[in-house]
C-alpha cells in the first residue's frame, strides 16, 4: 500500500503502517509457530510407528528359527513352535474373507447399482457404515450366542463366521466406491449393445472396477488378520494341533494374547516372535493393496 | 459381405436376459435386506442375552459400581465410566495432534513428502491391536512408570485443583495410559478423515484468503476449519467410535480394577476389558455372562449412537 | 464425396460455404416417428415429434444444446429406461412394432438399434473381446466364426488394418480416433439395422473426425442411421435429410441441401446461418 493513497484516501493516516508492520511480524510468528506444531505432531505420529516397528524387530526376530513354524505350540519350556497359530489364523482368515467377500461385493453392488437413491438403501448403507466401526468385541458376544452356545461350543467354524462378518462391510465400502467411479457413459454403452443388467455389472463393470474391488478384499483381510477380541469368544484358540473346523482352534492373535501376558520367558518371547509375524505380514498386505490401487488408476 | 447385416429378429414374446437379471437383482436385494438384518440380529442377541441381567438388577445395573462375581451383584458403573473416560481422554490427546498431522500433509508437507507420510500414518491404523497392547505393556507401560509419571507427580500433581488427578502411585498402568495408547490408535482415523476434508476445500476460497495476505494457518483458520467444520466433528466423532470399543490394547495396560478410579493414574476398566477378561470365568446361562452381554448391548448403544452422529456430519450430502 | 452441390450463390456468404449433398429422394421409412413426447419428470423435453428415418440414409439432427435432439436419439433405443422418472409417449414404429411399447424385449431392440457415444466408451478388455462382447450377447458362434465376425465388423469400421496385429492387446492403448472406430465395429458387430450417432466425433480431432465421417457414409449402403451433430458441416457432409430441433420440438425436416440453402423455418435459417445457438 502506498503511503501517498493511504493519506490521500484513508481516514487513517500514515502511521498505520508502523501498526500493520508490527501486526505482520507478530502474525508471522503465530505462522511459524503453528508450522512447527504440525511438523513435530506429524514427527510424533511417524516414531510411534518407528517405536512399534523397532521394537516388534529386536525383540522379536531373535526368536525367530525353524522350530516356530515347524512345531505347534508346546507347554512352557519345550522349545514350542506357533505352526498350529499360523495354520489356524490363515484357515480363519481364508473362510472367514471367503464368506464375508461375495455377500460384501453383492451388498455393494446392490448400493451402487440398485438402490441409489431408495430409503432401504440409504439403510442399509448407513447400517454398513455403522458395522464398518463397530467394536468388534461386539460381534464376537453376537456370534457367541448365535453359533458356540446353540451349537455345543467353541469351534473355528464359528471364529470364521466372526471375521466374516467384519468383512462384509469393508468389501461393501470399496465396492460400492469404486463401481460408482465407473462412468455413466462405459454403462450405457453396455447397456446399448443390448446387454442384460447384469452382464454388464458383472462383465465389464467388475472388470472395470477390479483393483478397486481387490484393494478392499485385501484391506479386509488385513484387518481380521489380526482381529484378536471377537476370536476370544468363536475359536477360543488351541494349545495343541487341530485343523477341525468344528472344536477349538487355535489363531496368532489370540495366541499371541496368551502368552504375552504369560510369566513364561520362553512363551513371551514367542508371542513377540508371533506379534512380528502378523504385523509385517498385515502391513505387507496394506502396502501391497494401496499400490495396486495406484497402478489401477 | 452384405449377408452379414440382416440382424437376427428376436422372436415375438422372449424378453433375453430377463430371467439372469431377476435372479441378479433378487440377490443383491437380498444381500442389502441381509445387513439390515445382521444390525438388528446383533442387537436382540445382545440385548436377549442380557435380558436376564436387565431383569435382575433393572436400572441399577446402570449405575452400580459393585461387580461382585461370588454374591452375583453386577453393576455397569465403573466399566461404563472407564469406557468414556478414556475414550475421552484419548479424544484430549489425539485431536490436536492428529490435526496438526492432517494441516502438514495438505499445507506444509513438500509434494513428493505426502504420499509417503500419508501412507505412514495410514499404516499406523493398521496395526493389529493386540500389538498396540503389548508395545504399551512392554514399552510404554515402564517409561510412564520410571519417568513420565513421577515427573508429572512432581510437578502438575502438585498444583491446585487439577493436582490430584495427576497422584498416587506411579504403576505405570492405569487410565491415562490406556487413554495415550488409545489416542495413537484413533490418530490415524481422525487424521485421515481431516486430511480428505481439508482437500475437499476449494482451491479458489484458499487463494482468495492468501490474495488478501493471509498466513497459512490464517487460511486454515479462517477459512478451511469452518468451511470443514461439520466434517472434521464427524472425524473426531468417528475416532471416539473406535476408541469406545477398543479391546486388546486396553486390556493390557488399563490395570484391570472394578474401582471408579480417582487420579488419571489410577487403575480401572472398561466394557470391553472387562467382558475380555471375565468372559472365560463365566459359564453359559449364568447371570454373570447375562452381565457380560448387557454391558455388550451397553456398549452397543453407546458406539451406534456416536457412529450414527459420526456418519451424519460425514456424508451430508450422501443422497448426491 | 462423390454427390455434392455448391449451393446456389446469393447466399453464400451466410451460409458460410456449407455444401450440402444433393440427395432428395427418400427411401422408405425404416423408423416412423409420430407425435412423440419426452418427460423427465414432470419437464416435458419432447414435444409431439413425427419424424421419419429414411431406409439406408442418413438423418442429421441439429439444434442448439438443449433442444431434444440426443434425447430423440435415446428415446430410440430406449436408454432412458436406465433412468427412473423419464418416459415416453407417442409412437415410434418399426416393422410395425411400437418402440416406446413397455412390453418392447430391450435387449434385442437394442441389438437392432446400435448406439455410438459422444465419448470412445472401450471395454476393459482387448481390441477382440470387444467385439466379441456385443456378438455373445446375441448369438453363438464357433472360434471360427467369431473370429470372422471379428475381422469382418473392424474391416466395416476402418480399423482392421491397424489392429490387426495386436487383436489381443488392451483397447485401452488405442488412439481417442481408433477407440472410436474400435466403438463403432463393435455396434456393427451385433449386426443392427440402424446405427445411432450421439455426436460421435466430438471429443475427437479433425482428421479422426474425417475418417469417421468417411465410415458413416459408407455405412449408410447397409445401416439405416441417425447422427446428432452440433456441426453444422459435418451434418451437411454426412446427411441425406437433416432435422432441425428447437427448445423440445422439431422445427423442420427436409433433405440436406435444401435445409442448408433454402429452409422453409425462419428459424431454422437464422440457425444454420449462425445468428443463435
Amino acid at each position: 500500500m502506498s503511503a501517498t493513497l493511504a493519506t490521500q484516501s484513508l481516514p487513517g493516516p500514515a502511521k498505520n503502517i508502523e501498526v500493520a508492520r508490527s501486526l505482520g511480524s507478530q502474525r508471522h510468528r503465530t505462522n511459524q509457530i503453528v508450522k512447527v506444531l504440525c511438523v513435530a505432531a506429524t514427527a510424533i505420529g511417524l516414531i510411534f510407528l518407528a517405536s512399534i516397528l523397532s521394537t516388534l524387530l529386536i525383540r522379536g526376530v531373535g526368536g525367530i528359527s525353524l522350530t516356530v513354524f515347524t512345531t505347534s505350540t508346546l507347554p512352557p519350556g519345550s522349545q514350542g513352535g506357533l505352526l498350529n497359530a499360523i495354520i489356524g489364523s490363515l484357515i480363519q482368515t481364508f473362510i472367514g474373507a471367503a464368506i464375508g467377500t461375495p455377500i460384501g461385493l453383492m451388498v455393494g453392488t446392490y448400493l451402487a447399482e440398485y438402490a441409489q437413491q431408495s430409503k432401504v438403501g440409504n439403510a442399509v448403507r448407513f447400517v454398513s457404515d455403522i458395522l464398518l466401526s463397530a467394536p468388534s468385541i461386539l460381534i464376537g458376544l453376537f456370534v457367541y450366542q448365535l453359533v458356540v452356545t446353540p451349537f455345543g461350543g467353541f469351534s473355528g467354524i464359528a471364529g470364521c463366521i466372526a471375521l466374516a462378518v467384519i468383512v462384509i462391510p469393508i468389501v461393501v465400502r470399496t465396492t460400492e466406491d469404486m463401481l460408482r467411479l465407473i462412468p455413466a457413459t462405459l454403462r450405457e454403452a453396455v447397456i446399448g449393445l443390448g446387454a442384460p443388467k447384469w452382464k454388464m455389472i458383472v462383465l465389464i463393470c467388475y472388470r472395470a472396477a477390479k483393483e478397486g474391488i481387490a484393494t478392499g478384499i485385501l484391506l479386509a483381510v488385513a484387518r481380521v488378520a489380526g482381529e484378536t477380541a471377537p476370536l476370544l469368544f468363536t475359536s477360543l484358540g488351541n494349545l495343541n494341533w487341530s485343523t477341525d473346523l468344528t472344536k477349538p482352534l487355535a489363531s496368532l492373535p489370540v495366541t499371541i494374547y496368551q502368552y504375552a501376558g504369560s510369566p513364561f520367558a520362553d512363551w513371551v518371547q514367542l508371542a513377540w516372535v508371533g506379534a512380528l509375524l502378523i504385523t509385517f505380514g498385515v502391513l505387507a498386505i496394506n502396502i501391497g493393496a494401496r499400490l495396486m490401487l495406484r497402478r489401477g488408476k | 459381405m452384405q449377408q452379414a447385416v440382416a440382424a437376427p429378429l428376436p422372436a415375438a414374446g422372449k424378453r433375453s436376459g430377463n430371467f439372469g437379471d431377476k435372479v441378479f437383482a433378487g440377490v443383491a436385494h437380498a444381500s442389502g435386506y441381509f445387513v439390515l438384518a445382521l444390525l438388528g440380529g446383533i442387537i436382540v442377541v445382545l440385548f436377549m442375552g442380557g435380558y436376564k441381567a436387565f431383569h435382575q438388577f433393572g436400572a441399577f445395573f446402570l449405575v452400580s459400581t459393585e461387580w461382585e462375581p461370588v454374591q452375583e451383584i453386577f453393576g455397569a458403573a465403573v466399566p461404563i465410566f472407564g469406557t468414556v473416560v478414556t475414550a475421552i481422554l484419548a479424544l484430549l490427546m489425539a485431536v490436536p495432534l492428529a490435526f496438526g498431522i492432517a494441516f502438514y500433509l495438505t499445507e506444509l508437507a513438500p509434494m513428493w513428502f505426502r504420499r509417503p507420510v500419508s501412507t505412514a500414518i495410514e499404516l499406523l491404523a493398521a496395526v493389529p491391536s493386540i500389538i498396540y497392547g503389548m508395545w504399551g505393556f512392554f514399552v510404554v507401560v515402564p517409561i510412564m512408570a520410571e519417568y513420565i509419571q513421577p515427573a508429572v507427580i512432581d510437578t502438575i500433581g502438585e498444583l491446585p485443583l487439577i493436582g490430584p488427578l495427576f497422584q498416587g502411585p506411579p504403576f505405570g498402568t492405569g487410565i491415562l495410559t490406556a487413554a495415550f495408547i488409545l489416542a495413537i490408535m484413533i490418530i490415524p482415523f481422525i487424521a485421515a478423515t481431516m486430511r480428505d476434508v481439508f482437500e475437499t476445500v476449494p482451491a479458489v476460497y484458499k487463494e482468495s484468503a492468501y490474495g488478501v495476505g493471509c498466513t497459512t494457518w490464517e487460511v486454515m483458520r479462517s477459512v478451511v476449519i469452518p468451511y470443514t467444520r461439520a466434517s472434521v466433528v464427524g472425524g473426531i466423532m468417528l475416532g471416539l467410535g473406535r476408541a469406545l470399543g477398543e479391546t486388546m490394547a486396553v486390556t493390557f495396560v488399563i490395570g484391570n480394577t472394578n474401582r471408579i478410579a480417582t487420579t488419571l493414574f489410577g487403575p480401572g476398566n472398561t466394557i470391553a476389558s472387562i467382558v475380555a477378561l471375565e468372559f472365560p470365568e463365566a459359564e453359559a446361562g449364568s447371570l454373570k455372562l447375562s452381565s457380560l452381554l448387557a454391558l455388550g448391548f451397553v456398549l452397543f448403544v453407546i458406539s451406534f449412537i456416536v457412529l450414527a452422529i459420526s456418519r451424519a456430519l460425514l456424508r451430508p450430502g450422501a443422497k448426491s | 464425396m462423390s454427390t455434392t452441390l455448391t449451393q446456389s450463390t446469393q447466399d453464400n456468404a451466410s451460409f458460410g460455404g456449407i455444401q450440402a449433398r444433393a440427395t432428395s429422394t427418400m427411401n422408405a421409412a425404416r423408423i416412423a416417428i409420430s407425435n412423440l413426447d419426452f418427460f423427465y419428470g414432470d419437464h416435458r423435453a419432447l414435444k409431439g415429434i413425427t419424424l421419419d428415418l429414411p431406409d439406408r440414409q442418413v438423418t442429421g439432427m441439429i439444434g442448439p444444446s438443449g433442444c431434444g435432439k440426443s434425447t430423440l436419439l435415446r428415446v430410440l433405443n430406449r436408454m432412458y429406461d436406465l433412468y427412473p422418472g423419464q418416459r415416453s409417449t407417442g409412437q415410434a414404429m418399426m416393422d410395425g412394432m411400437n418402440i416406446i411399447d413397455p412390453g418392447v424385449d430391450l435387449n434385442a431392440l437394442r441389438a437392432r438399434i446400435g448406439m455410438v457415444f459422444q465419448k470412445p466408451t472401450p471395454f476393459p478388455m482387448t481390441i477382440y473381446e470387444n467385439i466379441a462382447f456385443g456378438v455373445k450377447l446375441h448369438e453363438k458362434l464357433s472360434k471360427a466364426e467369431m473370429d470372422e465376425r471379428v475381422e469382418w465388423s473392424l474391416t466395416r469400421g476402418a480399423l482392421w488394418g491397424e489392429v490387426k496385429d495386436r487383436l489381443h492387446t488392451s483397447a485401452m492403448g488405442l488412439s481417442g480416433g481408433q477407440q472410436q472406430r474400435l466403438c463403432i465395429a463393435r455396434t456393427i458387430a451385433v449386426r443392427p439395422e440402424v446405427i445411432l450417432f450421439d455426436e460421435p466425433t466430438s471429443a475427437l480431432d479433425p482428421i479422426s473426425t474425417l475418417k469417421i465421417e468417411e465410415l458413416i457414409d459408407e455405412l449408410k449402403h447397409d445401416f439405416t442411421i441417425a447422427i446428432v451433430t452440433h456441426n453444422m458441416q459435418q451434418a451437411a457432409r454426412c446427411a441425406d435429410q437433416v432435422a432441425f430441433f428447437y427448445l423440445g420440438e422439431m422445427v423442420e425436416c427436409a433433405p440436406a441441401a435444401q435445409i442448408f440453402t433454402a429452409p422453409k423455418e425462419k428459424r431454422t435459417q437464422e440457425y444454420v446461418t449462425g445468428r443463435f445457438g
